[in-house]
């Protein structure tokens, strides 16, 4: 891979001017019912959140012809690009992430009709899908709040809709970049910020948020893809009166509880269901103002997409004191269990355990740890819940806790692959001190320190879902990694040292491997062009397109 | 690839793939508009003396109803978490609403200055912001340890003197280190600070006992060193002399090997209980 020449190359590109928006059109709907192949619509690609692609003209036995096709450099000049925002001048002068380590591409792009569709913190952009081009660019300015990611765009017909980092939806229009409107979510002074891809099913733009440094209530909404306006909303807390409230010590604790859900849900369009996984409740390691299960934060939660109405939920967590939301990709797929063939979701917890359940009723299949150092529970309660042991609660003297918040996995997007019958997910066996350091009865924010200990080592892990034993397990050197599978017998994804990398998904053995100029920072996409197979992969400000070598 | 297992302790390429929070120690954001005082960046800077005067007001005419920290008493709410106080810019609103008063509620209306309205939004958004920076989270007293039970596991269960010398390595320890960087040295001297997974800020040492890489090439020529990096394609390591160098690896060729001098501790992550840490901590406190 010369790298570095491609990086020439597409520098003088750049003089000149982008134009041509042939083959630019609105998303076809049924397009999201159905595995991608000459699309990647939405941001898990389908709603299933498999990152599982049938198409297989890339494969085992041609990988290592597969070569470097563009790269695009996200520009983040807000010169020539369509400004919009509530934010002052100044702000964009700004950066998309600066002091997160500098811009990175956490988004997977849409691909509608040859155009690739992504955006950063404050930033969005189209780009020729064939040629690596950018189209146009919208910068946002900002009113402040924490850049730490994005994670892309919602479509609906010739509509895009992504979150800003001071939680505003904005929606714009594909063919040109121009803006529709944008609404304000939530309250940057809160300490809200907002970097979720918004989920669009029929007419609903499903959006959530995310900010625990204080102690907010947090909900998924629903709002109008033509208009912006609030069709309901969901707390991830319950008010008086509802089922869950019980599990709060009273309406105080739980309004102030936490609970963001601040990734995009998957969906099943037969059930009509929509799987929302929530956050951490507040205080967040502080436990003593929220005693109770702390209901429905660090959970899985069904509803219904069309009124918000909570079908069904499993708790992942019940009352956390570890910052371990439950945001990881609840993965939706059909399978055998026992013999019978089930409706099933699967989800790799960042609290270390592996569950399954039957994603019709919520019930548990099976829980079972997917890392070695895992030294938080007393096994599991007859719900399949894990029952945490109260004495690794942060204590002001310190305990010693594996995962660290970080977690055994994060919410980069696993893979789930039915050709193997495999779960793949990245993982970490990290330790931290947990130090209460707000004793009060009524705490706030996180209200405890953390301190990072080492560990046993990272591992990219292939677990069986009717088992849940880790079948292989491949070193790699990043924990959480985004992942994507095909039907070409291939995994890709990433070594956490810079390395974009095929895997054998039988084995984890590495099949071949691009060096890039960062560790890819979500997971791969793929998608047939002009009838060719495209691997699209975002690694820090840059996107990398890769096909085989004609 | 055993190798490679060990390697991840100590090569930190963390940020890209993790979770959703910087790293620490980085320098308090300027950006316009307000949010981001959370994730330990410190949020905006504050001017103390007024923070000060305004506590002073606080405690005095608020602190009966709402708690001299803010954080609610008898009869008045936590105003680190009331939406009216965090959505105020410099006291305009705190100001607005003072002067009415919520008095269907027991709340009376107050007679202040302007400057003394600035001063006790001032105090109470500096509250708000250091709630909300956990960076900045100050940690307690730790010394609860037996000191006696330390030195006993020091000497047997821990196996700590097959290493350890109290009179030698470790002499005067206790006031090298704050406690809290002592017990967190006592599970990893490495600490964090970049070294793997784990967020917090790590020990701020320099790096010692870092391990050592051998690379021997099928010729039998071999090369030793800090590794720098080590992937299933390439090894990258600093030698005696500081010159990088660099292979490429193709399976098990060249011959990869990495000793750490910290195994011991790093075996122990699994197998420790709070309370040895804890007395262990207290009793190391003690050479001073």
């Amino acid at each position: 891979m010369k790298i570095k020449k491609y990086l020439l190359t597409s520098g003088f590109a750049l003089l000149f001017v982008p134009f041509a928006l042939f083959g630019q059109g609105p998303l076809d709907p049924s397009l999201l019912l159905k595995p991608a192949t000459d699309a990647w619509p939405t941001y898990h690609g389908d709603y299933s959140g498999r990152h599982y692609s049938p198409l297989k003209q890339i494969n085992a036995s041609n990988v290592k012809g597969l070569t470097l096709a563009w790269i695009y450099r996200a520009n983040l000049s807000p010169t020539g690009a369509i400004i919009g925002g509530e934010g002052p001048e100044s702000a964009l002068a700004g950066g998309a992430g600066n002091e997160f380590g500098g811009p990175s591409i956490k988004a997977m792009p849409l691909m509608v009709n040859g155009v690739l569709y992504f955006a950063m913190p404050d930033h969005a952009y189209a780009v020729d899908a064939r040629t690596g081009r950018q189209i146009w660019h919208y910068v946002w300015k900002t009113r402040g709040g924490i850049h730490i990611g994005n994670r892309g765009m919602g479509m609906y017909g010739n509509w895009l809709f992504f979150e800003t980092p001071d939680n505003y939806v904005v929606s714009l229009d594909a063919r040109t970049g121009k803006e529709r409107w944008h609404k304000l979510i939530a309250d940057v002074k809160q300490e809200y910020f907002s970097t979720p891809a918004p989920l669009v099913i029929r007419n609903h733009v499903i959006i959530g948020m995310g900010g625990d440094s204080l102690d907010v209530p947090g909900w998924l909404e629903s709002r109008d893809p033509e208009t912006g306006e609030i069709q309901w909303k969901w707390y991830t807390t319950p008010r008086k009166g509802e089922p869950g409230f019980e599990t709060w010590p009273d309406e105080y604790s739980a309004a102030h509880g936490g609970g963001m859900p601040w990734q995009p849900p998957t969906y099943d369009p037969e059930l009509n269901l929509l799987y929302v996984p929530t956050g951490n409740p507040n205080p967040v390691m502080a436990g003593q103002s929220r005693n109770g299960d702390n209901l429905w934060t660090a959970s899985i939660v069904a509803l219904n997409p069309d009124t918000g109405k909570m079908v069904w939920y499993f708790q992942c967590s019940p009352h956390d004191t570890h910052d371990w939301d439950a945001t990881q990709v609840p993965v939706l797929f059909d399978g055998q269990v026992n013999g019978q063939p089930r409706k099933l979701l699967a989800q790799a917890c960042r609290n270390g355990f592996f569950f399954v359940l039957d994603r019709t009723n919520g019930k548990n299949l099976l829980s079972r740890p997917f890392i070695e150092s895992l030294n938080w529970h007393k096994g599991v309660d007859a719900k399949g819940q894990p029952i945490r042991d109260p004495e690794k609660d942060p204590q002001i003297a310190g305990v010693l806790v594996s995962p660290s918040s970080d977690g055994a996995t994060n919410w980069p997007a696993p893979s789930f692959n039915p050709d193997t019958g495999l779960f793949y997910v990245g993982t970490s066996q990290s330790y931290a001190m947990f130090y209460l350091t707000d004793t009060d009865p009524h705490p706030q924010g996180y209200g405890a320190a953390e301190r990072g200990v080492g560990g046993l080592g990272s591992y990219l892990r292939a677990i069986d879902y009717q088992t849940g034993k880790v079948v292989w397990k491949h070193s790699t050197l990043g924990g959480a990694q985004g992942l994507l599978s095909t039907a070409g017998g291939l995994l890709f994804g990433s070594d956490g040292a810079g390395n974009f990398v095929a895997y054998d998904p039988m084995s984890g053995k590495p099949l071949w491997h691009a060096g890039l100029t960062a560790n890819p920072s979500n997971a791969p996409e793929t998608y047939l062009l002009d009838g060719r197979q495209y691997v699209v992969v975002g690694a820090g400000d840059s996107l990398y397109a890769f096909v085989l070598q004609q | 690839m055993k190798a490679i297992v060990i390697v991840t302790l100590f090569v930190g390429l963390a940020a890209l793939g993790r979770a959703q929070q910087p790293p620490a120690g980085n320098p308090p954001r300027t950006q316009g508009g307000r949010g981001g005082g959370g994730f330990g960046f410190g949020g905006p800077q504050f001017d103390q003396a007024a923070v000060d005067r305004g506590q002073q007001i606080f405690v005095a005419q608020c602190g009966f109803c709402h708690g001299s920290n803010a954080t609610g008493g008898q009869s008045g709410p936590d105003l680190i978490r009331s939406v009216m106080v965090m959505g105020d810019e410099g006291g305009q609103q705190l100001g607005e609403f003072l002067k009415v008063g919520r008095p269907d509620k027991g709340m009376p209306k107050f007679d202040l200055s302007q400057q003394q309205i600035t001063d006790i939004a001032t105090f109470l958004h500096q509250r708000i912001a250091a709630a909300a920076n956990r960076g900045g989270y100050k940690i307690l007293n730790i010394l609860v340890g037996d000191a006696k039970a330390g030195e006993a596991f020091f000497n047997g269960a821990g196996k700590c003197n097959t290493c350890h010398s109290v009179t030698g390595d470790l002499k005067g320890i206790g006031a090298k280190y704050d406690p809290v960087t002592l017990q967190g040295r006592i599970v990893m001297p490495r600490g964090r600070g970049g070294f793997g997974p784990g967020r917090g800020r790590g020990m701020g040492e320099p790096q010692r006992s870092l391990p050592t890489v051998t690379v021997t090439l099928p010729s039998g020529e071999s090369f030793s060193g800090v590794p720098v990096r080590i992937t299933d394609f390439d090894v990258t390591l600093r030698d005696a002399s500081g010159v990088l160098r660099s292979f490429t690896r193709d399976g098990d060729t060249p011959k990869v090997e990495v000793k750490d001098p910290l195994q011991a501790h790093v075996d122990m992550l699994a197998k420790w209980k709070d309370s040895d840490i804890h007395n262990l901590t207290a009793y190391l406190v003690t050479l001073k």
